[in-house]
């Protein structure tokens, strides 16, 4: 069967999928699409500008801003909606056929099939940190699959990468053309050692700068975003503004407006676009429950949680943390013991989630004082008519990001 | 007499959230106005050798084989074991203390010795929900457990638990950890203080004496939740 008549049934059953509300219909027609051609990736993705993104945290807000950033010149597709697997990049791709850009989120372990499929223009690496060990493994053994994978990359392709990530810069620095990008990040949690050969890493600079007695070492970035200034190679510099809350998003509009340059969007243009997105699949939404005004936030690792926790600081006093533990959060809740939650102190904190238990015994040893709720809606009632911030964890954050109006 | 408690190389033996054992043990102490102090060594820092008790978390292969290097230098885990300290440790902390391990590239790395202990490589990677019945009189353990080592005993040792649902050590011995007259260690992360308060307070007992009840029902309701949950 010819490619365009599969996509027309795949369109059929997510609307199905859609209508039904068995969900949005991507993973269906995504399937669909795969089970009847193998190779849609690779074909839909022929005669495309093809931008992929992946990293343990950010995928989703970048890709959202590089699309947002692309779009101001160019018809672009993208699965910017988070759904990053094998099912979730056939349905974007099946978008638009006539759109010449594709700015894909990848999972970090379907990065070695998404870059052989789809052959880049751009890739660009966020991080990589612990997430999920109980299903992704160690931090380096991620590290070594991309390594091994970005080996396949076109050659004219170009990679967009942290330098302050010993893991990324290791992944990624035998590539002739790389544009490394640092947003200042000081330390990394789980770098103690060199990636390239084991040894005790080095950080020097309070953390800013590291190296290895074999050679490895932080490379000297093309662009540098210091506070809201981005710097490039020429020196010219630009003001970066996010919609969205927080450092980290402020380093993804960044690397958005990088991106955005080398497809021949100024920075003036591409900033513009990116400043007006305020929130992400969810992220950051309002969604009211009884009478609590709740924002929503994910956070889903370590890393992630001090970045939500220093932003949601800033927040309203009120906070409910929902936490789970399904395959997609993580089984394994250790995590919580690597999060400071101290910038909780003096709010008024809630908890639940399935594993609730496992917040409020880490909340405890901290020393952070806190109500154990049964769920959202209990956590409601006791809040009132109140702006709170709400952040959930993978699972109970989709759940929660479902209801919110469009 | 100030209890110390050294937690060893956090940054390279921290992946699992094992620190939180060290904060529990300090919390505990502190709710029952112990006098105690706990010291971070870092990788650059001399180890003391005269404290009361160690800890040793979990981490990956190149950490760990960084840690053993630190922790063999001047004998000082030895030392501090002479002068009659006690040890806990976790997963790649447990490895590190026996007479081999496994490293990736199929290396079998010289561990420090200071029991009769072998991991060897497994085919599979142990990871999921770990309980065992413990050798000792406190409550059931519940862990998370995530390696790919299995370890076998080369004397005759007691473990810490017979395992009721997951690996544990590995290789058909259905048990987990291991008991010496100084030294604790288990594959259980959760982390295991957290999930299992009767054997932190067992651990601290067993050099401070008997300790003074505590109520702290969290950490009771945590260990009946998951232990309902594993079964």
């Amino acid at each position: 069967m010819k490619l365009r008549g599969i996509i027309w049934i795949a369109n059929i059953f997510g609307a199905i999928s859609r209508i039904t509300k068995r969900g949005s219909g991507v993973m269906v027609s995504g399937r669909i699409i795969l089970k009847l051609q193998p190779n849609a990736v690779s074909l839909l993705s022929k005669k495309r500008k093809v931008i992929l993104i992946s990293g343990t945290n950010g995928k989703t807000t970048t890709t959202s801003l590089i699309y947002t950033a692309l779009s101001v010149k160019t018809k672009v597709v993208s699965n910017y909606t988070g759904a990053n697997l094998f099912a979730g990049i056939a349905s974007a791709l099946s978008k638009e056929l006539s759109a010449p850009v594709a700015v894909l989120e990848v999972d970090e372990m379907v990065m070695p099939w998404a870059i052989k499929q789809t052959h880049p223009e751009m890739v660009v690496l966020l991080n990589l940190g612990r997430d999920q060990l109980d299903r992704l493994s160690e931090v380096r053994f991620v590290a070594q699959k991309w390594k091994d994978a970005l080996v396949g990359l076109p050659k004219e392709c170009l990679i967009l990468a942290d330098a302050d990530d010993p893991f990324v810069v290791w992944a990624a620095q035998d590539w002739g053309n790389v544009l490394w990008f640092s947003s200042n990040v000081h330390g990394h949690l789980d770098a103690s050692t060199c990636p390239a050969c084991g040894a005790v890493l080095h950080w020097t600079h309070e953390g800013a700068s590291y190296s290895c007695g074999c050679g490895f070492a932080k490379p000297k970035p093309q662009w540098v975003l210091n506070g809201d200034e981005l710097v490039g190679p020429q020196n010219q510099a630009v003001r970066v503004a996010s919609g969205i809350p927080g450092r980290a998003a402020l380093s993804n509009a960044a690397r958005a407006i990088v991106a955005a340059t080398y497809f021949g969007i100024s920075p003036r243009e591409s900033g513009a676009a990116i400043a007006e997105v305020s929130s992400v699949d969810g992220r950051f939404a309002k969604l009211k429950i009884g009478n609590t005004n709740f924002r929503l936030l994910l956070s889903k690792n370590p890393a992630s949680w001090r970045e939500t926790l220093a932003t949601s600081a800033t927040g309203p006093k009120c906070v409910l943390l929902v936490v789970n533990a399904n395959t997609q959060d993580g089984k394994d809740t250790s995590w919580l013991w690597d999060v400071d939650f101290t910038p909780l102190l003096d709010r008024y904190v809630l908890v639940t989630g399935e594993r609730r238990l496992d917040v409020s015994a880490r909340l405890t040893v901290n020393e952070i004082p806190h109500h154990v709720v049964t769920d959202v809606h209990a956590a409601a009632s006791l809040l009132g008519e109140v702006e709170s911030d709400l952040i959930a964890s993978y699972t109970a954050f989709h759940q929660l990001a479902k209801s919110v109006v469009k | 007499m100030t209890f110390t408690i050294v937690h060893l190389l956090p940054e390279l033996l921290g992946t699992y959230g094992d620190r939180g054992n060290v904060e529990i043990l300090s919390w505990r102490l502190k709710q029952r106005e112990v006098v105690h102090e706990v010291l971070t060594i870092g990788v650059s820092d001399q180890i003391p050798t005269s404290a009361d008790l160690y800890l040793l978390g979990g981490g990956e292969d190149d950490a760990q084989i960084a840690a053993l290097e630190i922790l063999s230098k001047n004998d000082s885990i030895k030392k501090a074991l002479e002068n009659g300290a006690h040890i806990f440790a976790v997963c790649a902390g447990f490895q590190i203390l026996g007479t081999h391990f496994p490293a990736s590239g199929d290396r079998k790395i010289a561990g420090l010795g200071l029991v009769g202990i072998e991991t060897v490589s497994a085919k599979h990677r142990s990871v999921g929900e770990l309980l065992s019945r413990p050798t000792v009189p406190i409550e059931m353990l519940t862990g998370f457990e995530n390696h790919g080592g299995q370890t076998r005993f080369l004397d005759d040792l007691q473990p810490l638990g017979h395992v009721v649902s997951g690996i544990g050590n590995g290789q058909g011995s259905n048990v987990d950890g291991l008991i010496t007259p100084q030294i604790v260690a288990t594959y259980m992360h959760g982390p295991a203080f957290a999930r299992n308060p009767e054997l932190a307070d067992w651990i601290l007992s067993r050099k401070l004496g008997k300790l003074p009840s505590l109520s702290a029902p969290i950490f009771n309701q945590l260990h009946d939740e998951r232990l309902a949950k594993s079964k």
